[in-house]
């Protein structure tokens, strides 16, 4: 860590940050008719920080994402972004700021120049100036994606290739906050590597970014936290 | 030249069923297991229908309003309660929406040809009506349960895509904008095909029947004309109404999905 990083405050399990990014209250979740995956947890996020979160398969690491992006609801307790409980916002001004990426890359019959603007159609994002040519082809190549021409069909591309043009078609409207879901699970060794780097230069930006993974990976340069998630508690820890 | 329609026996009649022994002994011959079913579909259809014609001469002699409603009321029910049983879906409530739908639409185009177009007085009169109504909940029962059983499988299978968009700063009408013309396009297919093979393809039976019994074929192709407009009207109408009510309940208040 070479940087200044908010430090945990060990009794309350939590960041002592005064400028935290998420603000989990008393959350409580549970799946009809499973245990709960949340059982009145109360965490907070640093702004700016790497969250690297942990747990066996089915503790609810992917949940946890989820909530924070509204595409489930908590049963009790309140979440809340940037001091602000996020049922009072806009579900869409939320996701454009907060980007999920999901565990399985989903990649549409579309032109790759398609794909990677395909947010823009959408109303929130319209008064943003979608990149040219010239610059998505930038950006492709700082993906390792050099290769691919803008017209290429997306549904031709490796698992790999899949899962960096969703980084970076999640990148491109300029989220504060990514939400990683195992992106790396499914990838090689040189894919994972870009990834992981992507992930940690969005992080040195300024961006905040949970990241879900199994594996040893920690990030350089920035401040790391891991969040692990065991039956239906979450800790946080430096 | 035209005569009346020819008076069919009940000997005639019996005469007509033994095409269907015929298909029954084919089934028992080459072990189809058919027989069951045609024989309980043959007796059903007979009944249901010697009903349905003492029904209605009564009706019509009756000449009452809150009878010719209360029947629409009922037809209207007994559709909505089918286009449940075709949807597999438990979790959104559609129903409700559905039956209110069918009801407004079917009730005020029904109304609006019976009264306007066909100059029946009153336009509720009941050998107008209940006839034109029932055609048209009829048909608009068959487009909605393929819309609606296609909207809820397509959200279901395409559960990732509809997400996927979500996160990109959709909203839920925007990410299920595909799928609702998807739904929108099962439902009407069938309309849209009756439309273009009128005439061409197959005879209504409508046209066919006011033929047979003796009316001018140009006039039995007027009724013929408004009834295939009006049937697309409706279909369209409430197909539309419909799956755009079915489809908000299938978001929660975040926009998250929840089929």
């Amino acid at each position: 860590m070479n940087r200044s990083c908010p430090k945990i405050d060990k009794e309350k399990k939590s960041v002592s940050s005064q400028d935290p990014c998420f603000e989990l209250e008393n959350v409580c979740f549970a799946w009809p008719g499973k245990h709960p995956v949340l059982d009145r947890q109360s965490v907070r996020i640093p702004k700016g920080g790497f969250i690297l979160v942990r747990g066996r398969s089915g503790a609810g690491k992917s949940t946890l994402l989820r909530l924070m992006n509204r595409l489930e609801e908590v049963d009790a307790g309140e979440i809340r972004y940037q001091g602000q409980a996020i049922t009072a916002m806009a579900p869409a001004r939320l996701r454009q700021q907060v980007a999920f990426l999901q565990q399985t890359p989903v990649v549409p019959d579309l032109s790759v120049r398609q794909i990677l603007l395909s947010a823009f159609a959408f109303r929130i994002n319209q008064d943003k100036t979608p990149p040219g040519d010239e610059a998505l082809l930038a950006m492709l190549d700082w993906l390792d994606l050099g290769r691919l021409g803008l017209g290429d069909s997306g549904t031709a591309l490796s698992g790999g290739q899949r899962q960096r043009l969703c980084l970076l078609r999640a990148l491109i409207i300029g989220p504060e906050v990514l939400l990683l879901d195992e992106p790396t699970s499914s990838l090689d060794r040189d894919s994972k590597k870009k990834v992981e780097q992507v992930a940690v230069q969005a992080c040195r930006d300024g961006k905040t970014i949970v990241m879900i993974t199994h594996d040893d990976f920690v990030p350089d340069g920035v401040c790391v936290y891991e969040m692990t998630i065991d039956r239906g508690k979450v800790t946080l820890c430096q | 030249m035209t005569q009346g329609a020819l008076v069919i026996s009940a000997w005639e009649l019996s005469i007509a069923a033994l095409f269907v022994f015929a298909v029954g002994a084919i089934s028992l011959w080459a072990r189809l297991g058919l027989e069951k079913g045609l024989l309980v579909g043959s007796v059903r259809c007979v009944l249901q229908l010697l009903a349905m014609g003492y029904v209605l001469r009564f009706i019509f002699g009756l000449a009452s309003a809150w009878i010719v409603f209360l029947i629409f009321f009922i037809m209207v029910g007994f559709a909505a309660r089918i286009v449940k049983g075709n949807v597999s879906q438990q979790k959104i409530s559609f129903v409700l929406p559905t039956f209110l739908t069918m009801l407004m639409v079917y009730a005020l185009i029904t109304a609006v040809v019976t009264g306007g177009i066909v100059g029946a007085t009153p336009f509720w009169h009941p050998q107008y009506f209940i006839p034109l109504a029932g055609m048209v909940v009829g048909n608009s029962m068959t487009a909605l349960g393929l819309a609606l059983d296609r909207l809820f499988s397509d959200l279901r299978a395409r559960r990732d895509e509809v997400e996927m968009m979500l996160c990109l700063g959709a909203t839920a009408a925007e990410a299920s904008a595909g799928i609702f013309k998807g739904a929108l396009k099962a439902g009407m297919m069938p309309s849209i095909n009756a439309l273009a093979g009128v005439g061409l393809v197959f005879i209504p039976g409508m046209m066919t029947g006011q033929i047979l019994s003796g009316e001018d074929p140009v006039l039995a192709i007027r009724y013929q004309i408004l009834v295939m407009f009006m049937l697309v009207a409706s279909t369209a109408l409430t197909v539309v109404i419909v799956l755009g009510i079915v489809r908000n309940r299938c978001f929660g208040s975040g926009d998250q999905l929840v089929v």
